[in-house]
C-alpha cells in the first residue's frame, strides 16, 4: 500500500467512476442536505415558537383595546419575540467545518431565512391582522425591520444572542411609541403607510439578509 | 568551634500564600472570568447611553428627574435583556450536556448554579451602578440643587438581580438554544402588562419595578419634601422576593445537594415567595397624597416634614420667591408674571409675594392619572401660591423659555386674574384633568370683561378677539386644560353657543347690578375695549376703588369705564 491515492475519494463513494450523481439521485441528496440543514437549525422548533406567538398575539389583543398605546405596543413586544426566534435559527452547531465545507450555505441560509420570515408574518397575520392597530402593512413593515435587526445582530454577535438585537431596539424605541417620534429609523413609532419608516425598514431587513446570507451568523465566542 | 555548635542560620521566611478560597468562591472567580455576561457588556453599556442618558441630558438637571429614568428608563431595557441573559447563562450546562458530569463535583450543584448567577449579576450590577454613577456625577456637576435619590437605584438594582434570576432559573430548568429569546420575550410582556394593569387603575399594580411615584410627573417629587420610599421599598421586596424564590425553587431536586441544602433551597423559596405576596398586598394599600405614594404599614412620619431652604427672590414691587432648585427659571417666572403683577399691586386681594409651593391641590385622574391644582392666592397679606409641578420645565424635552413663560402666563395669570375678579379659578392646571364647567350668570358680565381686557393688555393669552356675533358668557364656560374664563374667550368665543346664551338669560341669578338679561355681543365687546385702551395708572385706579364691588357682582357693563 502507498500514499499515491490518498488525494483520491474512496471508490464506493464516487458512482459511476468518480461522475456526479445522477438527476433523480441529486434530488434525493439536495433534499436530504435541505433537511439536514433544516434539522441542524432547529427550524421545526421555531416554527412552534410563531406559532405560540400567533396564539398570544390573538390572546393579547383579545383583551387589549382597539386603540391607544398599549394596543400598538404589546403586539410589537410579540413580534419581536417572532424575530428573534428567526435570529436563533440562524446559529450553526458546526461552525468552521461547516463553513469550509457547504458551498451551498448561502443559499439555504437566505432560503431558511426568507421562509421563516415569510412563515412568521403568515402565522401572526392569519392571528390577528384584523384587529392590529396597522394592520397588515403595519404588520409587514414592523416585522420585518425587527428581523432585518435580528439577523443583523445574529451575524455581529452570533445566533445564540441574536435575540439581543429586537429587544434591544424595541425597548429603546418602545417610548417613541407613545411619544410620536419621526425619525424613520424608530420605524413602530411611524403610521403605517409612512413612507420613510417602510423604507427604513425594508432598508434593515434587505442589510440583515445579506449578512447572514453572505456571512453566516458569528461563530458562537468560546466562552459561551 | 565546631559546627555542631554552630548557631543555626535563620530560615528565610516562606513567601505568605493566601489560603485557596472555599470551593463556592472559588468557583465564583472562574465565573467571574468567564461570563458570557461580559459579551453583552457593551451592548448594555450602549443601550443606557441611548435610553437613558442622552434623555437625561435632555432635560433639566434635577435629582428627581434623573433619579426617576434610572429606574423607569433603564430598566425597560435591561430587565428583558438580563433576563434572557440570565436564561443563557443557566442553560450553558443544559445545552452542553454537562448537567449531570458538573453534578458529580465536590462542590453542591446548587451552590454552583447561584455562584454562576452570582457572577453573571455582578457583571451587570457593575455596569447598572457605573450608568448611575456617571449619570449623577454630571447632575452634580450641573448644579442640581439637594442630593441625589438612591432609592430609584436601589429599585433598579434590586429588578437587575431579579431579571438574572428569573432567567437563570428559566434557562437551568429548560435549557435549550431558543430559552433565552424567550425569557427576554416572557419578560417584556411582564413588564407591558404591568403598565396596562397600572393604567387600568390596578392598585396592585403599583408595585411594577418601572412605577417611580405612581401617577406623578418626575418633577412634582422630592424637592420640597423628603422623596417617599415606600413604594420603592415595597418594590425591592417584591423583587428580592422574586429572586430568592427563583433561586430556591433551583435547589429543590433531588440531585442539587444534600438534604440539608435542599432543605435550606426550599425555606429561601418559601420565604422569598412569602416577600413577594406581601409586598404586592403592601402595594395594594397605596395612596396618592401630596408628596408621593405612601403605604400606611411602610410610611415614615418624618418624611412628612418639609425640606428646609432658603428660598430665591427676585427684586420688584411683588417679589417672586422660588424653591433653590428652581434658581435658574426665576427670570423665566419674573418675565412671565411680572407684567400681571405690576399691573394688580396694591389692589386688595392681589397678591403682593409670589411663593413658589410643590402643589396646591391634588386629585387622581382616571387611567393612573393625577390634576394639580392651579396657583392658590390667600393670607394676610395675600400670598400667590404658586405650583410649578407638571408643567414643561425649559430645557425638557427641547422645551423653549419662550413656550415656558408663554404657557404660565396663559395658564397661570388668567387664573390669578379670575380669582382677583371674583370668576371661578378652580380650573385644574397640570396633567390628567382636562376642565369643568362653571356654571355662570349674566351678573359675572363685568368681571369677564375685566378679565378680558386685562387678558388683552397683558397678552396673558396670546391673541385675543371675540368671534363676531357671539354672545356674552350666560350660561356655561368651556374651560381647557388648566385655562379659565379668559383662555377660553382666547380661543375666539366668549360663551359657548347661542343657545346656551338663550337659555341663560333667564337661568340667571338675578342678583346685583348684572341681573336680568345677558347684554349683547357688542356690548360686552364695547366694555373690553373701553377699559383696554385706559392707561395702566387708570386701570389700576379704577380696580382699586371698584374691585370689591366687581367681585360681589355689583357691578354693571355700563359702569366700566
Amino acid at each position: 500500500m502507498t500514499a499515491a491515492g490518498i488525494g483520491r475519494p474512496a471508490p464506493e463513494l464516487v458512482p459511476d467512476g468518480g461522475t456526479r450523481p445522477p438527476g433523480p439521485g441529486r434530488a434525493l441528496t439536495g433534499l436530504r442536505l435541505v433537511r439536514l440543514y433544516l434539522a441542524s437549525r432547529r427550524v421545526l422548533a421555531c416554527l412552534l415558537v410563531l406559532a405560540a406567538c400567533a396564539v398570544a398575539l390573538r390572546t393579547a389583543l383579545h383583551w387589549l383595546p382597539r386603540t391607544g398605546t398599549f394596543s400598538r405596543q404589546i403586539p410589537l413586544i410579540i413580534e419581536a419575540g417572532a424575530a428573534a426566534a428567526i435570529g436563533v435559527t440562524t446559529r450553526s452547531p458546526f461552525g468552521e467545518p461547516e463553513r469550509a465545507t457547504g458551498v451551498r450555505l448561502p443559499v439555504l441560509r437566505l432560503g431558511v431565512s426568507l421562509a421563516l420570515a415569510g412563515a412568521a408574518l403568515g402565522a401572526l397575520a392569519a392571528a390577528a391582522s384584523a384587529h392590529l392597530a396597522g394592520g397588515t402593512v403595519g404588520l409587514l413593515r414592523d416585522l420585518g425591520g425587527l428581523t432585518g435587526v435580528t439577523l443583523l445582530a445574529a451575524a455581529a454577535l452570533g445566533g445564540a444572542l441574536a435575540w439581543v438585537g429586537p429587544i434591544g431596539y424595541l425597548a429603546v424605541t418602545l417610548p417613541a411609541v407613545a411619544g410620536h417620534w419621526t425619525s424613520p429609523w424608530a420605524w413602530p413609532a411611524r403610521p403605517p403607510h409612512d413612507r420613510g419608516a417602510a423604507i427604513c425598514a425594508a432598508l434593515v431587513f434587505a442589510a440583515g439578509l445579506a449578512a447572514v446570507t453572505l456571512r453566516g451568523a458569528r461563530d458562537a465566542p468560546a466562552r459561551e | 568551634m565546631t559546627a555542631a555548635t554552630a548557631p543555626a542560620r535563620p530560615a528565610p521566611p516562606r513567601a505568605r500564600r493566601l489560603p485557596p478560597a472555599a470551593g463556592p468562591a472559588r468557583l465564583l472567580g472562574i465565573e467571574l472570568r468567564r461570563s458570557p455576561m461580559l459579551w453583552l457588556l457593551p451592548v448594555l453599556a450602549v443601550l443606557f447611553y441611548v435610553s437613558t442618558y442622552r434623555p437625561a441630558m435632555g432635560n433639566p438637571p434635577f435629582w428627581n428627574i434623573r433619579g426617576g429614568m434610572i429606574q423607569s428608563h433603564t430598566m425597560l431595557v435591561f430587565a428583558p435583556l438580563l433576563a434572557g441573559a440570565g436564561a443563557w447563562v443557566g442553560s450553558r450546562d443544559g445545552r452542553r450536556g454537562l448537567a449531570d458530569l458538573v453534578g458529580m463535583t465536590a462542590v453542591p450543584r446548587w451552590a454552583g448554579q447561584v455562584a454562576t448567577w452570582a457572577a453573571a449579576t455582578i457583571w451587570a450590577e457593575l455596569l447598572y451602578l457605573a450608568g448611575v454613577g456617571v449619570l449623577y456625577a454630571v447632575t452634580a456637576r450641573q448644579g442640581a440643587w439637594g442630593g441625589p435619590l438612591w432609592w430609584p437605584a436601589a429599585v433598579g438594582a434590586a429588578t437587575v438581580a431579579a431579571s438574572c434570576a428569573v432567567g437563570f432559573a428559566a434557562g437551568a430548568r429548560l435549557p435549550g438554544r431558543f430559552t433565552a429569546g424567550l425569557a427576554a420575550l416572557v419578560v417584556f410582556l411582564a413588564l407591558a402588562g404591568g403598565a396596562f394593569a397600572i393604567q387600568d387603575n390596578a392598585t396592585y399594580a403599583q408595585i411594577w419595578p418601572l412605577n417611580v411615584q405612581g401617577p406623578f410627573p418626575p418633577d412634582s417629587y422630592g424637592i420640597f419634601y423628603p422623596y417617599l420610599p415606600d413604594l420603592a421599598i415595597a418594590q425591592v421586596m417584591f423583587l428580592a422576593g422574586l429572586a430568592a424564590a427563583a433561586l430556591g425553587v433551583l435547589g429543590l431536586p433531588a440531585g442539587a445537594g444534600s438534604r440539608w441544602l435542599r432543605a435550606a433551597a426550599a425555606a429561601v423559596t418559601v420565604a422569598g415567595l412569602a416577600a413577594a405576596g406581601t409586598a404586592i398586598g403592601l402595594a395594594g394599600t397605596a395612596r396618592v397624597e401630596p408628596h408621593g405614594i405612601v403605604i400606611p404599614a411602610l410610611h415614615d412620619a418624618a418624611s412628612d416634614r418639609p425640606v428646609p431652604y432658603t428660598p430665591v427672590c427676585s427684586r420688584g414691587a411683588v417679589p417672586v420667591c422660588l424653591q433653590p432648585a428652581y434658581r435658574a427659571y426665576l427670570p423665566d417666572v419674573t418675565a412671565a408674571l411680572g407684567p400681571l403683577l405690576r399691573q394688580l399691586a396694591g389692589l386688595p386681594g392681589a397678591p403682593a409675594r409670589v411663593t413658589q409651593v410643590v402643589v396646591t391641590t391634588v386629585t387622581s385622574a382616571r387611567e393612573n392619572g393625577i390634576g394639580f391644582g392651579g396657583p392658590v392666592i390667600s393670607g394676610h397679606p395675600p400670598v400667590l401660591y404658586l405650583p410649578l409641578s407638571g408643567l414643561t420645565l425649559p430645557g425638557e424635552g427641547n422645551t423653549p423659555a419662550a413656550s415656558f413663560t408663554a404657557n404660565l402666563r396663559g395658564q397661570y395669570g388668567t387664573a390669578i386674574v379670575n380669582d382677583l375678579v371674583g370668576l371661578p379659578s378652580g380650573s385644574p392646571a397640570g396633567t390628567g384633568v382636562t376642565g369643568v364647567n362653571f356654571e355662570l350668570g349674566p351678573r359675572h358680565a363685568a368681571q369677564f370683561a375685566i378679565a378680558n381686557a386685562l387678558d388683552q393688555v397683558l397678552r396673558l393669552t396670546g391673541p385675543w378677539s371675540v368671534r363676531p356675533g357671539a354672545r356674552p358668557p350666560s350660561r356655561s364656560l368651556p374651560a381647557g386644560t388648566g385655562a379659565n374664563g379668559a383662555a377660553a374667550s382666547g380661543s375666539g368665543t366668549l360663551a359657548g353657543s347661542g343657545a346656551g346664551a338663550g337659555s341663560g338669560a333667564g337661568a340667571g341669578s338675578g342678583a346685583g347690578a348684572g341681573g336680568g338679561a345677558a347684554p349683547s355681543a357688542a356690548q360686552q365687546q364695547a366694555a373690553v375695549d373701553r377699559f383696554a385702551a385706559l392707561s395702566a395708572a387708570a386701570r389700576h385706579a379704577w380696580l382699586l376703588t371698584h374691585l370689591a364691588a366687581l367681585r360681589a357682582g355689583r357691578i354693571a357693563l355700563s359702569e366700566i369705564p
